[in-house]
């Protein structure tokens, strides 16, 4: 049996005649024969504005629809930086487009100018018109410019074209990160490679102290003026430098709080893309391995790497961060220990608003990794208000909250409130002399 | 009766709001075609008749087109034009003079193109000069040649004399030859 594809529904034509057109020639009709009717000549002449405005106009006719493109320079965009977004419509006929009307939608996390009004140009036959769009990026994520549309009138509003529908753009906006600073040690490093001093001795840079010299060791170790002086020869060890991998676990079990871009409130997933930005960027200029996982439906994973490279993958891996939620049933298969490395430094960004997220730092944590909670939720963060019981409520909740992360601490996990700058500082340090501990429980 | 207040308050609030982000260049065409439709009709209609509610209903049809330009309204503002001309030149038996077919003319065209203009304009567009310039050198045009043929048709009328019926019945079936071909070439083209 023969199967007949699908036909195609008929394409109308795109350029379609004007209530103008049918008012022209319905008034040179109507005068025309009443002045021959009546035997007037003035019916007639008021008849040939029309007729002769018909002639000219339509001596030649539109055949291809317009194109509109959308424009936005690629560059690196911070949220609440600049961003110069522009629509083109060009013009591939041989007549000219008297009144191209262009409109476009924006994200609202970009604040273009006079984005939301239509814009009214001429285009001259096979060229193109620019609309500039100046603006600023509120927030970070992939914001959209368009869809654009536009609907063209030509031969002087007698034929208009049907609208012409452009795709939306996204425009990368990344994250601002907040300066970030950690001096103190890594709890545990890996390779031989990198800027850590580790807690044991090793060929590296910074001095552990003077020992007395061993077979096996280098000649260009041996601390001089010491020996002289103890008459034995002593040398100088110092720590290994290693590198470290850092797991930054993003908790998108859902949005709290309301964003109101860089300049306003921050958001859970605000906080979060923001402090894993510039957590990522200070362990990655410092030489460290850092990967990233999203506490979420998807799991999202991005793979430990280091270098620049990995810096601006980071930046765009975080583009795409939004609520995930988990089905009540479904976390165990989400996420387990498994999926972190023995001995990476675990973060943890989150709200610590979903019970599975205490949890699963809880299980991190008694399966021996390195675990640090950065607290994400916003200050003021509280559930509309419906009724007289909401306050009491959100009192409640807030109690159990605290006693959550009381007993996390109690577990030995820290939990530290993201208040950028050395906020981690003072956790870290304690990570380290926790990890310095022997390990066998 | 609430409910015909509440939709009048919502009514009047949108309009409020419209009228907030109007632009300048969209709102001069719109008035531009209020004026060219007011001058015509007090061109148009004759004297007598132009008094009192008389000309409250004939100012507001002719007006109309300036509030929504992709109606219907501009079609029955000019038919109302032509509709006052007949009425001044064949009831009150005036004078066909050159200035007035002149006027009524142009006036009747550049509403027309005045409407067809506003009608693709939104309200609140940011419109480029070029684009409202463009537009009315083109009307300028298209009114100049016609002014012209007019000022030869009416001298060549008078001139004549006599076969003034001769006149205007060849015209017309020239202009009349004319549309047929213009339609005949949109029907083709469709």
């Amino acid at each position: 049996m023969i199967e007949h594809p699908p036909r195609e529904p008929w394409p109308g034509p795109a350029w379609v005649p004007t209530r103008a057109l049918g008012r022209s020639v319905l008034l040179t009709g109507l005068l025309l024969v009443l002045g021959v009717a009546l035997g007037r000549v003035d019916l007639v002449l008021l008849a040939a504005p029309f007729a002769i405005g018909a002639a000219i106009h339509l001596r030649r006719m539109p055949r291809s629809a317009p194109e509109v493109t959308i424009g936005s320079d690629d560059e690196h965009v911070v949220e609440g930086g600049r961003i110069e977004a522009a629509l083109t419509v060009s013009n591939p006929d041989v007549i000219a487009y008297d009144l191209v009307v262009v409109r476009t939608r924006t994200s609202r996390w970009m604040r273009l100018e006079q984005a939301d009004r239509p814009f009214a140009v001429a285009v001259p036959a096979d060229g193109w018109a620019a609309v500039e769009l100046p603006g600023e990026a509120l927030r970070w994520g992939r914001q959209d410019v368009g869809p654009a549309a536009a609907r063209v009138a030509a031969c002087g509003g007698l034929l208009a074209c049907r609208p012409v529908i452009t795709p939306a753009r996204a425009v990368r906006v990344y994250p601002v990160t907040d300066p970030f600073n950690a001096t103190e040690a890594m709890p545990a490093a890996a390779g031989l490679v990198g800027n850590h001093r580790s807690r044991r001795t090793g060929e590296g840079g910074e001095l552990a102290g003077v020992r007395p010299f061993a077979p096996g060791d280098r000649l260009r170790r041996i601390d001089w003026r010491v020996s002289l002086r103890t008459r034995d020869l002593h040398v100088a060890s110092t720590l290994s430098d290693r590198d470290a991998e850092v797991l930054l676990l993003l908790d998108v079990l859902g949005e709290v709080g309301r964003s109101g871009g860089v300049a306003g409130s921050a958001s859970v997933l605000d906080t979060t893309v923001r402090a894993a930005a510039a957590i990522a960027e200070h362990y990655l200029q410092r030489g460290d391995r850092v990967s990233l996982l999203e506490y979420g439906a998807a799991a999202r994973r991005l793979r430990p790497a280091t270098g620049r490279r990995q810096y601006l993958t980071v930046l765009e891996w975080l583009l795409d961060v939004r609520p995930d939620p988990v089905e009540q049933d479904r976390a165990e298969e989400v996420f387990g220990a498994h999926h972190v490395a023995s001995d990476a430094l675990v973060m943890v960004l989150t709200p610590l608003v979903d019970p599975r997220a205490a949890d699963m730092l809880a299980q991190l944590t008694q399966s021996g990794r390195y675990v640090v909670a950065v607290d994400t939720l916003p200050a003021g963060a509280a559930p509309q208000n419906r009724n007289q019981w909401t306050p009491l409520a959100t009192r409640l909740w807030r109690m159990e909250r605290e006693n959550v992360l009381g007993r996390l601490r109690e577990h030995g996990v820290p939990v530290v409130a993201w208040a950028g700058a050395g906020s981690l500082d003072l956790v870290l340090r304690d990570v380290a002399r926790m990890a310095a501990a022997p390990r066998g429980r | 009766m609430i409910v015909v207040i509440t939709a009048l308050t919502a009514r009047a609030g949108r309009a409020r709001a419209a009228l907030g982000r109007a632009t300048a260049i969209p709102f001069l065409v719109r008035a531009g075609i209020a004026l060219c439709g007011l001058v015509a009709v007090l061109v148009a209609w004759p004297q007598p008749l132009l008094a009192g509610r008389n000309l409250a209903l004939l100012a507001l049809i002719a007006m109309y087109p300036a509030v929504a330009p992709r109606g219907r309204g501009a079609t029955v503002a000019a038919l109302v034009v032509v509709a006052g001309w007949l009425v001044d030149t064949t009831v009150f038996d005036a004078r066909i003079a050159l200035w007035r077919v002149l006027a009524l003319a142009t006036l009747l065209y550049l509403g027309h193109t005045l409407t067809a203009l506003a009608a693709a304009l939104p309200f609140d567009a940011v419109v480029n000069l070029d684009v409202v310039g463009l537009w009315l050198a083109r009307a300028l045009a298209v009114v100049l040649i016609s002014a012209v043929l007019t000022v030869v048709a009416l001298g060549l009328a008078a001139e004549l004399a006599g076969p003034a019926f001769l006149v205007a019945t060849l015209a017309g079936l020239a202009g009349a030859v004319g549309a047929t071909l213009l339609v005949a070439r949109l029907l083709r083209r469709a």
